[in-house]
């Protein structure tokens, strides 16, 4: 246990005596609160100890113990580690009181943890199915359930290769064997799922508050899922006063394929090209983050040589780069200007996939993390071509970019004072990444919580103060250039060696929790794995942040215009994948 | 043969001429607009079909036509069938009073290479225009769809801002030719120069007021993509989009032969004089600069937001163009140009 935590700790335990007690079980690092006092421990844990970002929320259902367990993550907003708080329940009676008017960035999580898991958050306003459909029966991520094609709890099947011959579950297993209905479903024409209704009620009493004497009607308008400009099947359900959004609450859930169960059937392994898939534009990052939080579990057999730290940082900033390079061009997109932008900035970002096609042979799904290391070397050559991209075409190019956009009239005023966050606002929504720096706060978990090897490059956190979708824009610019400063230090530097030691196929965790983040190019992106020793993960939670970036859509929005929506959430920057997990 | 019987026999083939132009024309604007478009933006374009893919817009008419129409349930028919007629129309007839050379001997008879030459072929030009609006307003308002509605409002609002700076922005030319009648304007040109020159900022405006005449980017808020998903044509499919479509390529090219005309020329060029049928070509290569040149505005400007859009209309072109006028005016009165 580090420092800084025995002294939260003892603060903790002096100020509510028998109410916070230390985990005790075995690889646990957080503490225990009674239900009852969490909300008072949350508010002294903000105010007095300074933990003023929530980062991931979440649920775990202890199956045998008879718990259901919420897990909070907090951090200060000023950089260090973590501090992790958790609530048991017992199973059949499972309410906690909601952390939401503290820390909105409770919010969707919240509504994620009840939607999977049935857990009551008592006080949360707005409190409905998030990831799952309307009508859905049951709490999938609970131990007990089982969903259509269940075989088995844990990969590999023992039934998928009998005698060596192919063989598909669903051949056997037919549907509607183990789906359960909602009441009333056999009569579909009655049958009407109330959640839909809950939205658009809960939107019209947002709406309400806004009118004035003068007797107008609003108009409700969905953008989405099915619009071009929500970046895949996502949905705003708006509210308009003429062009004006008076509520806005976003929708989603229409990708979901409960990424977390998948990963919880799997073993270890099994999970890294499946985070591939998360945020599709960054996937060597999503690797990252998965190994780290691994990594930290297995102690010193995930231990990691240095070449392959080196590797890992320069194809992280690569990614970054050009997550970036596709994020600027498709906002301008969003702004109206007809692909040319986006098209000059794609085609920068081809030649870093270049780079990734040649060292782990895809373009975009890598696979290339593994525990203890990277799948394999730079085949030759490579190194020449990413000198050449990194040190002489790509800080042109940027030159370029900054030159043509950042003063270009429509741009600024298309942007200047749209969608303006507060860097307080944006604490308590807990965005990440760029929105939250172009806020004003100086938050990036590779300073505030250094991970792999951050610690030894030399880069500003790139930081804009006004937090409007014109700093959220420069930002992700100053960013790239930042990132190409790391890899100048990671190409001069990198070291001969080894990349992987061994590759362990089949690896057993040892026992407890950990939470793996890294920066992201879209924001804080966490793992949350709980082991219980064997060969798959008994818990395994991605704390996306597109998903918690979104919670702030609706403050910037409201009051803005329809074009500004469209913008705002380009500014923002998702990817459906893993908002939907 | 009489006379009369000759004179409409004239008429209508020349109204037939100028029509199978337009309707062809049509197709390989959106051809060149896709072509250049790709150029700009680092991309080949379409090159598959034909020889240079110069069949692309024959593959594309016989797509749409082939196409299923689906009509919402709640729309209202008629004025859901009306709506792209409205639209294409006014788009051809508005050609028509479009001089595309002098006086040509052909067949023995002397034709004027003009459909017609209206004494108020300016007020003919502006009237027709302001028609083509009806179509888009009943297309966002039959189809009973949000973003088409939305469409549609903001098509009549940017027509009434951008509307009256246009006719102001005509002012100056007739001022300088001392006549409404196209062929005069032209001849006023080539008797002095191109107004452009005496009027570049009523130039300036026209286009801009043109750009947004026939929603085009960065005015394209009728349809904008990213809000309104596709504005007044959402609902609309197969030949019906297609109607929409052809009106919108026709009048491209028709606002850039009513600029040419007012302000470079029309089909005025070195040695049009002793070789009229060079008149056609002249005004042609303008036309085509002109819609280059829009192409080029699309590729390069994102879109300005609604309510900017009406500010600058508004708080900018009309003041400038108004202005204009009365600059116009007092230097004929003053230097008696």
């Amino acid at each position: 246990m580090t420092e800084e935590l025995v002294v939260t700790l003892s603060a903790l335990e002096t100020r509510f005596p028998d109410v916070v007690k230390k985990d005790e079980r075995k690889g646990y690092e957080g503490f225990l609160v009674d239900t009852k006092n969490l909300v008072e421990v949350a508010t002294v844990i903000r105010d007095e100890l300074g933990y003023d970002y929530l980062s991931s929320v979440t649920g775990v259902d202890y199956l045998e113990e008879e718990l259901l367990e919420v897990v909070y993550h907090f951090y200060r907003s000023t950089g260090g580690k973590s501090l992790v708080l958790s609530v048991q329940v017992p199973r059949k009676k499972a309410v906690v009181p909601s952390l939401y008017d503290l820390f909105i960035s409770a919010d969707f999580q919240e509504r994620e943890a009840w939607d999977l898991y049935g857990i009551k958050f008592e006080g949360h306003p707005d409190l409905r199915r998030i990831l799952m459909w309307e009508g859905f029966e049951g709490f999938p991520m609970r131990k007990d359930y089982q969903e259509a094609f269940f075989v088995e709890d844990q990969k590999p099947f023992a039934n998928r290769w009998p005698e060596g011959k192919v063989f598909r579950s669903e051949d056997e297993n037919q549907f509607g064997k183990n789906v359960q209905y909602p009441k009333g479903f056999d009569k579909p024409k009655k049958w009407d799922p109330e959640e839909e209704d809950l939205l658009y009620a809960g939107l019209q009493e947002l709406g309400k508050k806004d009118s004035g004497d003068l007797a107008t009607d609003h108009v409700v308008v969905n953008m989405g899922p099915q619009h071009p400009s929500t970046h895949g099947v996502f949905r705003m359900a708006v509210v308009l006063d003429g062009e004006r959004i008076v509520a806005l609450k976003p929708v989603m859930g229409y990708l979901h394929r409960n990424h977390e169960k998948i990963g919880e059937r799997n073993t270890y392994l099994h999970n890294i090209p499946f985070t591939d898939r998360l945020d599709y534009l960054s996937s060597m990052v999503n690797n990252h983050g998965y190994v780290l939080a691994v990594e930290k579990l297995l102690g010193k057999k995930g231990a990691v040589p240095e070449r392959a730290e080196y590797i890992r940082v320069i194809m992280s900033e690569l990614t970054r780069v050009s997550n970036h390079l596709w994020a600027i061009g498709f906002l301008l997109n969003d702004l109206g200007a007809f692909f040319t932008p986006s098209l000059y900035a794609i085609e920068e970002r081809e030649l870093i996939l270049d780079i990734f096609e040649a060292t782990t042979g895809a373009r975009m799904m890598n696979n290339y993390f593994r525990f203890g290391g990277v799948a394999r070397d730079f085949p030759p050559g490579v190194l020449e071509k990413l000198n050449s991209i990194v040190f002489e075409r790509l800080p042109r190019k940027v030159d370029e970019l900054d030159v043509y956009l950042t003063d270009n009239e429509v741009v600024a005023s298309r942007t200047k004072g749209v969608g303006v966050l507060s860097p307080e606002e944006a604490i308590a929504h807990g965005v990440g990444g760029p929105v939250l720096r172009a806020s004003g706060v100086p938050y990036d978990v590779r300073r505030a919580d250094p991970y792999s090897i951050y610690d030894r490059f030399d880069f500003d956190v790139a930081v804009r103060y006004h937090g409007d979708c014109y700093d959220r824009y420069i930002i992700r610019i100053d960013e790239i250039r930042q990132s190409l400063r790391i890899l100048q230090q990671a190409l001069k530097d990198i070291p001969e060696g080894p990349v992987l030691l061994k590759n362990p196929y089949n690896i057993r965790v040892p026992e407890g929790e950990s939470y793996g983040r890294v920066e992201a190019p879209k924001g804080e992106l966490g793992f949350y794995i709980v082991s219980d020793g064997t060969a798959n993960p008994y818990r395994y939670h991605v704390r996306a942040p597109s998903f918690v970036n979104l919670t702030a859509l609706e403050k910037m929005c409201v009051g803005q215009l329809v074009a500004d929506a469209v913008v705002v959430l380009g500014s923002i920057d998702i990817v459906l994948g893993e908002v939907d997990r | 043969m009489n006379e009369t019987l000759a004179f409409i026999l004239e008429w209508v083939i020349k109204g037939a001429v100028l029509i199978a132009i337009l309707l062809t024309g049509f197709a390989y604007t959106t051809y060149f607009e896709r072509r250049f478009l790709a150029r700009i933006q680092i991309r080949v374009g379409p090159n598959r079909a034909g020889p240079f893919g110069l069949l692309q817009p024959v593959a594309d008419g016989i797509k749409l036509i082939f196409k299923e129409e689906v009509e919402p349930a709640e729309a209202y028919r008629f004025a859901f069938l009306l709506a792209p007629v409205m639209t294409m129309v006014p788009a051809v007839v508005i050609m028509a009073v479009i001089p595309w050379g002098d006086k040509v001997v052909m067949f023995g008879r002397e034709i004027a290479l003009a459909v017609t030459d209206l004494n108020v072929g300016v007020l003919y030009l502006l009237s027709i225009a302001s028609i083509s609006v009806y179509g888009i307003v009943l297309a966002g308002w039959s189809s009973n769809n949000k973003y088409a509605m939305m469409g549609g409002i903001r098509s009549t609002a940017q027509m009434i801002s951008y509307e009256l700076a246009l006719g102001l922005s005509f002012v100056p030319p007739i001022l300088l030719a001392g006549s409404l009648s196209m062929s005069e304007i032209i001849q006023g040109q080539q008797s002095s120069a191109w107004y452009i020159v005496y009027a570049p900022l009523a130039a300036i405006v026209c286009f801009i007021a043109l750009l947004a005449e026939v929603n085009r980017a960065p005015f394209d808020m009728v349809e904008a993509e990213q809000e309104l998903v596709a504005g007044y044509v959402t609902e609309y499919s197969g030949m019906k989009f297609a109607l929409f479509f052809m009106g919108e390529y026709i009048k491209m090219a028709a606002v850039s032969a009513i600029f040419a005309t007012m302000f470079l020329g029309g089909f005025d060029g070195p040695g049009v004089d002793t070789y009229a049928w060079l008149g056609p070509i002249y005004l042609f290569l303008k036309i085509f600069g002109l819609l280059g040149l829009m192409i080029w505005i699309r590729a390069t400007l994102p879109r300005l937001r609604y309510d900017r859009l009406m500010a600058f209309g508004w708080k900018v072109l009309i003041p400038i163009a108004l202005l204009n006028v009365f600059i116009t005016a007092a230097l004929i009165v003053g230097l008696g140009i």
